[in-house]
């Protein structure tokens, strides 16, 4: 955690490396939705761009963490270190959502200034929902990234192919789940078993149409589960190429 | 003819780079779900808004699944010359190139072509799979003319906008040579830039003066126009207008980056820049 915090601090233009699709992707779609005469659902776009940061630094600084790692010779030096991967694993995690949390309080100023969408947020519900979703997310980060230490090149493309569809089907900046869903039942239920479809959907609730926990408790308790799931999936793969890695000799 | 082998010998590169990792048919399918998920976003994005503000028009779906698939065309091969030397600076290849004596144009160019016939079938797929799948799940018949003049003449206006992606390619490849840190960050300010500025999602007057006016004067956006009257709205006259303003404009910019890029491969040689490393 202290290496990543610490990489922003001495580097302050990884924020500026970090703003620039999520900002351009909020502004964009938010003129998009008020361009429709419906300035009321703009919130959508910016908090789309504010969540599609932590998703991406999921996808680029977590998942595939390991094979940056690998190219310049830094994973030899995790193996052969006393300290358990999870716990670099859950260091990396949270140095991930520091780091990237300038960037989204960026995004989220711009946006207010730029569009002042309407609010009307329960914030007890809106901080409890935003923990819950970004440590699942950083869960399920955590056991891709264990997955992805069978690839090698391929993590690059495989990332490439993935940002897009997951914001697409978990809703990032329209509700993929619910009333308001434009996808068939069966895609649906599929999006669920994504953390950030439910995350995005709780702080929708809660931050546009003041639901407060009574009525988002299921979305936290779900996103509960997913976390802890997540978590322990992740270390049981971890343990597993791990010591594949170790008996074989070779990192890829 | 020695610049024309090179081109060729890069494009071939850029293949190479681009698939063979996987098999080909695998690779493509990887670059096209991106393409078709941006798309599908972005219309829902309106249908969700129009629907609520009781204005929804199924010709501006197409509006948008053209606008949309076109913007991340150009952005998915504008950088590529700029990858092709932050990567190669960091695998060695940009060095070898660099030091040759004849200039690296050509195989920024090769590269850029490569990427170029690529994404124009993926963005073709994902117009066609994105008028379907909108079509589903709008429930409504979205407007789009396809005959064989209308696909010709889109394929006029994406050979058109050649010269001026390659020239944003080029001219950022130019500024790549001096960087040594954060230049693979850029596509994500291009493909930003380009969602905002080039009429891709809404009219560009929809922005303040004078970012309307910077916009309305882009090729890229002509481009789009131009694909839009191609098969959407069907007006010969008005899509031979945006292409040929797309071209001139886009060979004008082309001229300029040409220039930026020879003059930065000239201080790159005579300062020894492309050697230099992030400490």
């Amino acid at each position: 955690m202290w290496v990543r915090v610490m990489s922003v601090f001495n580097e302050p233009l990884w924020i500026a490396v970090n703003i620039g699709f999520p900002f351009f992707s909020s502004v964009g779609l938010g003129l998009l939705y008020s361009s429709t005469g419906l300035r009321s659902f703009v919130g959508f776009a910016i908090l789309g761009g504010i969540m599609i940061s932590f998703w991406g630094n999921v996808l680029w600084s977590m998942a595939s963490q390991f094979y940056w790692d690998k190219q310049v010779g830094l994973f030899e030096i995790y193996l052969t270190s006393p300290a358990p991967m999870t716990a670099i694993l859950i260091g990396m995690s949270l140095g991930g959502v520091v780091n990237t949390a300038p960037s989204a309080v960026l995004v989220a100023v711009a946006g207010w200034l730029f569009f002042a969408p309407p609010l009307s947020p329960s914030w007890l519900a809106v901080g409890l929902t935003f923990a819950l979703t970004l440590a699942s997310l950083y869960a399920m980060g955590m056991m891709l990234s264990s997955l992805y230490l069978a690839y090698g090149r391929e993590a690059e493309s495989i990332n490439e192919a993935l940002h897009e569809p997951v914001s697409l089907i978990s809703g990032v900046y329209f509700p993929s789940i619910g009333n308001f869903s434009p996808f068939p039942f069966s895609v649906q239920v599929f999006a669920s078993l994504i953390p950030l479809t439910i995350g995005m959907d709780a702080l929708r609730r809660a931050l546009f149409f003041s639901q407060g926990l009574s009525s988002i408790y299921l979305h936290l308790i779900v996103l509960s589960i997913m976390g802890g799931a997540l978590l322990l999936l992740s270390s049981k793969t971890m343990k597993l190429l791990e010591e594949k890695g170790r008996r074989e000799g070779q990192s890829r | 003819m020695s610049s024309v082998k090179t081109v060729l010998a890069s494009i071939r590169i850029g293949w190479y780079r681009d698939f063979g990792w996987t098999n080909p048919v695998t690779g493509f399918l990887m670059k096209t779900i991106a393409p078709v998920a941006s798309v599908l976003s972005a219309s829902i994005v309106y249908w969700l808004g129009s629907s609520a503000a009781g204005s929804f028009d199924p010709s501006h779906v197409s509006y948008i699944i053209v606008g949309a698939a076109l913007y991340s065309h150009v952005a998915a091969y504008s950088w590529v010359p700029s990858q092709a030397i932050s990567e190669g600076k960091w695998s060695y290849v940009f060095p070898q190139v660099f030091i040759s004596p004849k200039s690296s144009t050509p195989f920024l160019v090769g590269r850029c072509l490569a990427s170029f016939v690529t994404s124009t079938l993926t963005s073709l797929i994902s117009l066609a799979f994105a008028y379907y799948v909108a079509a589903a799940i709008f429930k409504s018949s979205i407007p789009f003319i396809v005959t064989p003049l209308s696909m010709i003449l889109l394929l006029g206006a994406l050979l058109a906008n050649v010269p001026a992606t390659l020239g944003l390619g080029i001219l950022l490849a130019a500024y790549t040579i001096f960087a040594s840190k954060f230049e693979w960050a850029l596509p994500t300010y291009v493909a930003g830039l380009l969602m905002v500025f080039s009429e891709a999602l809404f009219p560009v007057s929809v922005l303040p003066w004078p970012l309307s006016a910077f916009g309305n004067v882009l090729p890229f956006t002509q481009f789009i126009r131009a694909a839009r009257e191609a098969v959407v709205y069907g007006s010969v006259s008005a899509y031979s207008y945006y292409v040929g303003y797309s071209l001139l404009g886009g060979l004008l910019f082309l001229g300029v980056s040409l220039w930026a890029y020879r003059w930065a491969e000239r201080q790159g040689r005579k300062k020894g820049i492309i050697d230099r490393k992030v400490v």
